[in-house]
């Protein structure tokens, strides 16, 4: 699995900073936002994230599959966004689509969301290198822990399907296969879902064979206790798909209200008191000053960011239609966004394979009698 | 104090099962105790139900995997089709054969813990097992390490601890060392012996490797492939009565020349050589690798991964009609030898040529026209909706030139998996499948890489004779394995690699002769050049003469 944990940060931290991370690439199109933000996550990155580990080269991976994505959408946006005050140049309007003025507008907006694109992909790339999953899964309320361990899993399979991509691909190729269209990536994506399946099936029996969600009361989450709990469940689980659309369409107010009411949903829904889970935790993690640094600079770069929302829009959102004028630049804005480097100040990282520094300093040990 | 006899750990009265979907039942009338503290080691070819009577053991048959069960499985006195493998896992510690996928977490310490947090043990208690089972199967070094840095038999160790620290009455694997390397085999089998005869624990092991657990083994119980009747009683009953191709080159020597009783350990037929009054004359001579112009050089060859080389500055050539075994530890860059051979790798320094082609002008899928790959994962070739499908595939990619597609099938006994879909296949015949595929295109260099990985005794005599037929063809064959019997049996050279670099390179019985590590069963037996069983056997009729 995934989650190698290879700094001594807490999972706690490592996710505000990733929401912190990912809000600016979010709410809007300022290049000087994004190129701070894409700088910050980029040092983070080369610091915390291990470069040689089979891990690390399947997050590479997908990194470069977005950098592709996000070339390809410059591309295609250029093509076909025919608007602009800045042409320069022109396809014959006889051809569909593509035909009409090349302008620059297109081509920057194209780059602005190719970066923003890429940026979160960074983030995500870099909480997958760096963040300890387990840990994360055992901070969850004991009735959220299948799903917890479930997610965990399914995250691990990111990486371990990009290195069953790259091993099929080989393996063809070493067969005389050459994929030249869409319909030649039938026989890649057979062997890849098909192994991904093996994969989950043998997983799932290890699973069930020691012992995995089998407490006393043997019963889903969801469908523990009253019928209204099951309700208020799906209703926050829906509210929180709701507020991430709500901030995909630039309407942060909304959308954070929204995600804190389904927060408070799925909160009651899972504090069922009367018929607890038994699962028990073996580390306690204990939180340290470090943490609060990471998670100190990571409110304060979201509260700068909705207060600069708020207050002066433009410094974070940009629009280069209809007429191609210079971002407006906020300074403390930015001064705020280089917070986002505080885990490489902060946190010392472990060699990859090297025993972890929290079984001896961040765990705290349940004493023997 | 009751003089009753405890009851049996395992009862099973006329169980039978069928999976879903298949015709035949896997198991049928099985009739099987397993009493307390006891050593059951399951043998069998590929497909005799080995896994699915031990997955009868936790209730993975029938609760995960559906089917038809009839008949009683009590395991420890519980019902297995009332109890499932959740309500199990207290009871029966279960580890699979892929060391890659049955870890759940990322760190050894929270594997260990993974289980007991599960069934809600009570941290304490939890501390305190942990602490045991690392002494135990003695990784308490690996207890901070992230399990992907860890090697397969590392890894092994950890999952066998993982099962162990719920405390089980019984200890089930199924074939725990088919993935990995003789020293990785070696650690797991050494700590279940240890767990079996300090602890008293109770161990069902299904094994290919018998030469290294029958000693250690209270019964063995053999499964013939076809639902035939099961053969079962001490090693020594049970191996005089297998069939004598499954059985390892020291019981199959004892058993053509007549020694009884039959030795289990090393030690014990050293003590029959000195008794027997027969012995055998100087050993053959070297297969002599034929002559010809290399098809396969590797000049001054770098490769390495970032910062780190896998491969330095190595030289090696192989000829037509060579079968060259690739040895070494793991981590001794056997695999990125072949993988650099197929233009997998492009070497920072220096030249590989194959089939008079520099690999640096050529791309990987025209070079397979005269090169053949078969990874360690054959699963990743196949992509067609059957197995002839496949086959067709390679031949239309050779332009038609290559062997005869039914042939090829029958020669890997797989003529009635024709019309099968490959996903289909059981991991032995996907193996083959993988082989056939490769095979059919008639490749001047074949690259096969830990071909024998959880292939039973017959299957990998059967791959010897193929890869040996394959050699007397003109072809030129580069096998990285781990498998010295195999090499001894077959292979024209031996390359050793260490750290990247070629050790010593030579005829099998300049190369395996005498070896601490790399030395055959018969070779231990007998020292000298001795091999393999036929070595000997010939020697001893022509001693007589």
């Amino acid at each position: 699995m995934s989650g190698h944990g290879r700094t001594d940060l807490d999972a706690r931290a490592w996710l505000l900073w990733g929401v912190a991370a990912s809000l600016p690439p979010l709410l809007g199109r300022n290049p000087f936002v994004l190129t701070a933000t894409l700088l910050a996550v980029l040092g983070v990155r080369a610091a915390m994230a291990p470069s040689d580990a089979e891990g690390a080269l399947a997050w590479n991976g997908i990194v470069r599959l977005a950098a592709v994505f996000a070339s390809v959408g410059t591309l295609f946006n250029v093509l076909t966004a025919h608007l602009g005050d800045r042409p320069f140049a022109s396809v014959p309007d006889s051809l569909p689509i593509i035909g009409g003025p090349l302008t620059l507008n297109a081509l920057v907006y194209g780059l602005l969301s190719g970066s923003a694109l890429l940026t979160l992909v960074l983030v995500g790339t870099t909480l997958g290198a760096a963040l300890d999953w387990p840990a994360l899964a055992r901070l969850l309320p004991a009735r959220l822990s299948t799903v917890a361990v479930a997610g965990a899993v399914a995250w691990a399979f990111i990486p371990q399907t990009v290195v069953a991509l790259r091993e099929i691909r080989e393996a063809q190729a070493a067969r005389g296969y050459r994929a030249r269209g869409g319909r030649d990536l039938v026989p890649l994506l057979v062997p890849l879902l098909a192994g991904g399946l093996e994969r989950a099936v043998t997983l799932a029996e290890a699973l069930e064979s020691r012992g995995f969600s089998s407490s006393s009361d043997q019963q889903d989450w969801t469908s523990a206790g009253p019928p209204w709990r099951a309700v208020l469940a799906a209703l926050g689980l829906a509210g929180t798909l709701l507020g991430a659309y709500l901030l995909a369409a630039e309407t942060p107010i909304a959308a954070l209200t929204t995600i804190g009411f389904s927060a408070v949903a799925l909160a009651v829904a899972g504090a069922d008191k009367r018929n607890p889970r038994r699962r028990t935790r073996y580390r306690h993690t204990h939180w340290r000053q470090r943490d609060s640094v990471v998670a100190g600079t990571a409110i304060i770069v979201v509260a700068a960011v909705v207060i600069t929302l708020a207050a002066d829009p433009r410094a974070i959102r940009y629009d280069p239609y209809p007429s191609l004028i210079p971002p407006r630049v906020n300074l403390g804005l930015l001064a705020a966004l280089t917070l986002l480097l505080s885990p490489v100040l902060v946190a010392p990282v472990r060699p990859s394979g090297s025993p972890s520094a929290k079984t001896s300093r961040s765990v705290q040990r349940v004493p023997l009698p | 104090m009751s003089l009753l006899a405890p009851p049996p750990q395992v009862r099973f009265e006329a169980v039978s099962y069928r999976y879903p979907q298949q015709a035949e039942p896997t198991l049928q009338g099985v009739d099987w105790r397993v009493e307390e503290g006891e050593f059951v080691v399951v043998a069998g070819p590929s497909g005799s139900g080995k896994s699915t009577l031990l997955r009868c053991l936790n209730g993975l048959v029938p609760h995960f995997s559906g089917g038809r069960f009839g008949g009683t499985a009590l395991v420890a006195g519980r019902d297995t089709r009332r109890n499932g493998p959740r309500s199990l896992s207290r009871l029966v510690g279960f580890v699979f054969q892929d060391p890659e996928a049955q870890l759940v977490t990322s760190r050894v310490e929270d594997e260990l813990a993974f289980g007991m947090e599960q069934l809600g043990v009570a941290p304490l208690t939890m501390r305190k097992r942990v602490e045991e089972v690392l002494d135990l199967l003695g990784i308490a070094a690996l207890r901070g390490r992230d399990v992907a840095t860890l090697s397969g038999g590392e890894r092994q160790r950890v999952a066998v601890a993982a099962a162990l620290s719920l405390q089980p009455s019984i200890l089930a694997l199924d074939e725990p060392t088919s993935q990995l390397d003789p020293w990785g085999a070696e650690d797991v089998l050494s700590a279940l012996t240890r767990l079996n005869e300090d602890l008293g624990l109770t161990v069902v092991l299904a094994e290919h490797r018998l030469e290294r657990v029958v000693a250690h083994a209270d019964r063995l119980r053999f499964l013939p492939a076809g639902n035939g009747a099961a053969v079962e009683g001490r090693p020594r009953e049970t191996l005089a009565a297998m069939d004598v191709a499954l059985t390892p080159p020291l019981i199959r020597l004892a058993r053509r020349i007549g020694w009884q009783p039959l030795p289990l350990t090393i030690k014990e037929g050293r003590a029959c050589v000195r008794l027997d009054p027969r012995h055998p004359a100087s050993p053959p001579t070297d297969r002599l690798s034929p002559v010809g112009r290399p098809v396969v050089v590797v000049q001054d060859v770098t490769v390495g991964y970032g910062s780190r080389a896998v491969l330095e500055h190595l030289n090696l050539d192989a000829g037509p009609g060579e079968l060259v075994a690739l040895m070494g530890r793991n981590g001794s860059g056997k695999t990125t030898v072949l993988r650099s051979v197929m233009g997998l790798h492009r070497p920072k320094t220096g030249v590989i040529t194959a089939c008079g082609r520099d690999l640096s002008r050529v791309d990987t899928a025209e070079l397979a026209r005269d090169v053949g790959y078969v990874p360690q994962q054959p699963g990743t070739l196949l992509f067609a909706e059957t197995l002839r499908e496949e086959l067709a595939f390679t031949l239309k990619h050779h332009g038609g030139r290559g062997k005869d597609l039914e042939t090829v099938l029958a020669l890997l006994g797989l003529a009635d998996a024709a019309e099968r879909h490959p996903r289909d296949l059981s991991g032995g015949e996907r193996e083959r499948a993988a082989l056939a595929a490769v095979l059919v295109g008639a490749p001047r260099v074949l690259l096969l890489d830990e071909p024998t990985r959880g292939m039973d005794a017959a299957r990998k005599a059967a791959l010897g004779t193929i890869l040996h037929d394959l050699c007397a063809e003109g072809a030129t064959v580069l096998m990285a394995t781990h498998d010295v019997e195999l090499v001894a049996a077959v292979a024209t050279r031996v390359v050793l690699l260490g750290d990247g670099r070629v050790v010593a390179d030579g005829s099998p019985r300049e190369v395996l002769s005498g070896s601490l590590t790399f030395a055959t069963q018969i070779n231990k037996l007998y020292g000298g050049q001795w091999l393999t069983v036929e070595d000997v056997v010939t020697g001893l009729e022509r001693g007589n003469d």
